[in-house]
């Protein structure tokens, strides 16, 4: 069943789920017997991260982080915030960022700025989608699922409004639901 | 010719003892002063970049692309933001098509005559989804409420 406020289906659960496996199987194989660490950011990736780590059946552990995005924080500082950091050390670890979307790669290049200050022994990105239209921060992918067009696309973790994450596959979002048409 | 963007940088005392840029000095003597921006959309996509920490200059640098019979410079490109971390100049552009075809074409020759410098042109419906990423749709409402049209419509 389409959500209503979906124009497009852009991957089917059952795509989504076969890449993640092809992804997972291929980390296993990458950090065999080198108990990683993924480090996920909050809200989006978590979906992604669940799915991610049942299909990598090794030692492993997981962390999670929060960063204040953009739009909610006009009013305070004007600088990104941690709002929840790493649980444990990555110092000397070998570290797997697990991201949702990479779309400016503006808040992953700040959190990978303060990743590397942490020490780990490696840094690595793997990212379910990425849209590299608007790409304004130059992030080097090493485990991509699908590159993307540039569409606002929401489902399997992604948000409009902190809704439909809990959408099984990924869509395009109808425009009417964020604004007026775009101008022509 | 153009300004070099190393001459700015060294100017800036933005290269650290490793030869390299140093991130944090990049980021205090590019951006500590805000410049007048000919547009709203121009001065938001600074406050972006200033959020996550992206140092940038404001137009830094004209790039001559073409000249009379005189040697004269006739016309000229001057990209909106240069991000010196990655080297990229960032040219906002318009919903106005006249406009885009115009500055498209002068992207073509900057690519001909200066083939090692990297631009990246922003459209408006780029920006436009930023704002929608950022849920800062009552800026561009804002915006064209201001300007009686839509963003970057009125340069």
């Amino acid at each position: 069943m389409i959500h209503a406020d979906v124009e497009d289906v852009l991957l089917t659960g059952e795509e989504i789920q076969a890449r993640v496996a092809e992804l997972g199987a291929q980390l296993a194989a990458d950090y065999e017997g080198r108990d990683p660490v993924l480090v996920s950011v909050l809200k989006g990736s978590i979906i992604f991260l669940a799915d991610l780590v049942r299909a990598m059946p090794m030692p492993l552990s997981i962390d999670l982080m929060e960063v204040s995005s953009y739009g909610a924080s006009t009013e305070s500082s004007g600088q990104v915030r941690i709002l929840k950091d790493l649980s444990s050390s990555i110092a000397g670890r070998e570290v797997i960022v697990v991201e949702d979307i990479i779309d400016t790669g503006l808040t992953l290049n700040y959190l990978l700025r303060y990743l590397h200050d942490k020490g780990p022994a490696s840094i690595r990105i793997c990212c379910l989608l990425d849209k590299p239209a608007r790409r304004l921060a130059p992030i080097e992918i090493d485990y991509r699922g699908f590159t993307i067009p540039d569409r606002f696309v929401i489902g399997y973790g992604l948000d409009y409004g902190q809704h439909y994450r809990n959408l099984p596959y990924v869509g395009v979002l109808r425009p009417s639901v964020y604004g007026p048409a775009e101008p022509a | 010719m153009w300004i070099s963007r190393r001459a700015i940088l060294g100017f800036d005392g933005a290269i650290g003892p490793t030869g390299r840029y140093d991130r944090g000095a990049v980021a205090a003597t590019l951006t500590k002063s805000s410049p007048r921006f000919a547009h709203q959309s121009e001065a938001e996509l600074a406050r972006i970049l200033d959020f996550y920490g992206v140092a940038w200059r404001y137009e830094p640098d004209i790039f001559p692309i073409s000249w009379n019979a005189d040697g004269a410079v006739v016309e000229s490109f001057a990209p909106d933001f240069y991000l010196p971390e990655i080297d990229l100049y960032l040219e906002l552009t318009t919903l106005r098509q006249a406009l885009v075809r115009k500055k498209n074409r002068k992207l073509r020759w900057l690519h001909q005559l200066y083939p090692e410098v990297r631009v990246k042109l922003f459209y408006a419906r780029d920006f436009r989804a930023l704002m929608v990423k950022y849920r800062r749709l009552d800026f561009l409402a804002d915006v064209a409420a201001m300007n009686g049209n839509g963003p970057l419509d009125d340069r």
